[in-house]
């Protein structure tokens, strides 16, 4: 379990960054940040991570950067190794062989269905593929945490949704903790378990919802009664927020 | 197919020129003494075959050995400047002397310190060749790409991983473009040298100057300039070895 008490970071005079923040976070379940730009939801993940270090309170996370996966907004991808490469780099740099590797890789691989590509450079590749190689690289080492800062924001939808789908299978079967950092209200409700709504210049967590969806995620989901009140409500709370 | 054609297309203008001043030279348009035609340039080339032989050796060897101690000592400097800060802000300045100092003028000191011969040659190539492999290095391995950067971070990468595998390999492309403008001014660098020293290709033109034998400096300048493209090719090989598939890079 992941704890954040009183946790905070604020970036100079702007106000940008994290305010005071209590937050729990549990293995086995999805949780989704909304807010507006500035309002700290990169931040909480730098937090997290311990990439940064919180200026107020405290934040408890048991599990290691090795234990972590971590997909950005860019695929980020190296561009001087081929996709098999890329997806074992964390597992070489850990001291991994090359055969080790790879064998390990290649549950990844054919999970999320990029073992055609395996030879192919990054720059060969469309946005779908790439940012599946950088999931595949975020999941290869089994990471018992997931930080996704907005990870499909520059795919097209059809492909947002096979992919959202598919994350959200490969995250029934495994039960990490995961936090997913969208600006898509309809994405971070669906794919959630639990989704946040923060506000403000620092940011402070406004509103939570549960939405409360079987494990398996359809598109039809999308268009219940229920879910569709759950968007409207994050979406006038988000147009109200600063 | 597609070496041919990048040896052909500059092959075009070398060659009317050629013709051109031959024509010129040849029908009195243009003193023989000013510019010799292209055919005596090449017939004082084959006349004084060991002389020009053994001055192209001695200025491969000072070039060469220039270069090389360039890119050691320059990339070793760019290392030292991306590990610290520090060193950085009390280094660098000293590097930029190296791109501002006039190799013509501190030349006939280079004579008085290390003597007639190779070692003054040396010098002055290193002098002359050192602040762009230093220059590129340096802004390369600084410049890496923050999102790669915090990735290695994040995945918990030491930090010898961390210059290596990714500061390291993501500069090769602009620490090779250092080193393939090095190796052109490594050349220059050279001949300044041995005209002060009085051997190889720069020895043989200020000799040939002071005989007037114009199609003899030609010969010289023209084998200088047939260095600085070997050089040029054979750093276009080894970036073409070493770099495989990376954006932005001209090969």
């Amino acid at each position: 379990m992941i704890e954040l008490k009183s946790a905070g970071l604020v970036f100079g005079a702007t106000g940008l960054g994290l305010g005071e923040t209590n937050l729990t976070f549990r293995p086995g379940e999805w949780t989704s940040i909304l807010g507006p730009s500035g309002c700290g939801k990169s931040t909480l993940l730098s937090l997290v991570s311990g990439l940064e270090k919180p200026g107020a309170g405290t934040v408890f996370n048991p599990y290691s950067k090795k234990e972590t996966g971590f997909v950005f907004q860019d695929s980020a991808l190296l561009p001087w190794l081929t996709v098999e490469e890329n997806i074992c780099l964390p597992l070489r740099l850990h001291g991994f062989g090359v055969a080790q590797a790879r064998e390990r890789a290649g549950e990844w691989v054919s999970k999320l269905r990029i073992d055609h590509h395996l030879d192919r450079f990054p720059d060969e590749l469309s946005g779908g593929l790439k940012m599946r190689a950088a999931l595949a690289r975020a999941l290869v080492s089994s990471p018992r945490v997931l930080l996704l800062d907005e990870p499909f924001s520059a795919l097209d939808e059809p492909i947002r949704i096979e992919l959202g789908i598919e994350l959200r299978e490969l995250f029934n079967q495994f039960k990490p903790i995961v936090i997913l950092v969208t600006h898509s209200i309809t994405e971070g409700l669906w794919l959630s378990d639990r989704t946040l709504v923060m506000s403000g210049q620092p940011g402070k967590v406004v509103f939570e919802a549960r939405v409360g969806l079987p494990d398996s995620r359809t598109l039809a989901q999308r268009g219940q009664a229920d879910f569709l009140a759950l968007v409207e409500k994050c979406f006038g709370i988000l147009k109200g927020a600063p | 197919m597609r070496i041919a054609k990048t040896a052909i297309h500059p092959l075009i203008p070398f060659v009317s020129i050629t013709a051109l001043s031959e024509w010129m030279v040849k029908s009195g348009i243009v003193s023989s003494f000013l510019i010799p035609s292209p055919s005596s340039v090449v017939r004082a080339i084959l006349d004084g075959g060991p002389d020009f032989w053994k001055a192209f050796l001695e200025t491969a060897i000072g070039s060469g050995l220039g270069l090389l101690t360039s890119i050691v000592s320059g990339m070793s400097f760019a290392f030292l400047m991306t590990l610290s800060t520090r060193a950085r802000l009390m280094f660098y300045p000293y590097a930029v002397f190296f791109q501002t100092v006039p190799i013509i003028a501190i030349a006939p000191l280079l004579v008085i310190w290390f003597g007639y011969g190779l070692p003054t040659v040396v010098a002055a190539s290193f002098i002359v060749s050192v602040f762009p492999v230093i220059a590129n290095s340096s802004a390369g391995l600084l410049g890496t790409d923050r999102l790669l950067l915090k990735l290695f971070k994040m995945m918990d990468a030491s930090p010898r991983q961390v210059l290596f595998q990714l500061r390291l390999r993501a500069a090769l492309p602009q620490i090779l473009e250092g080193v393939r403008i090095a190796g052109g001014l490594a050349v220059i660098g050279a001949i300044v040298g041995e005209f002060i020293s009085g051997t190889g290709l720069g020895g043989l033109v200020d000799s040939a100057r002071n005989q007037q034998r114009v199609d003899r400096v030609f010969g010289a300048v023209l084998l200088a300039s047939l260095l600085g493209i070997l050089y040029f090719s054979a750093i276009a090989i080894v970036t073409r070895m070493l770099i495989r598939n990376q954006k932005g890079v001209e090969l």
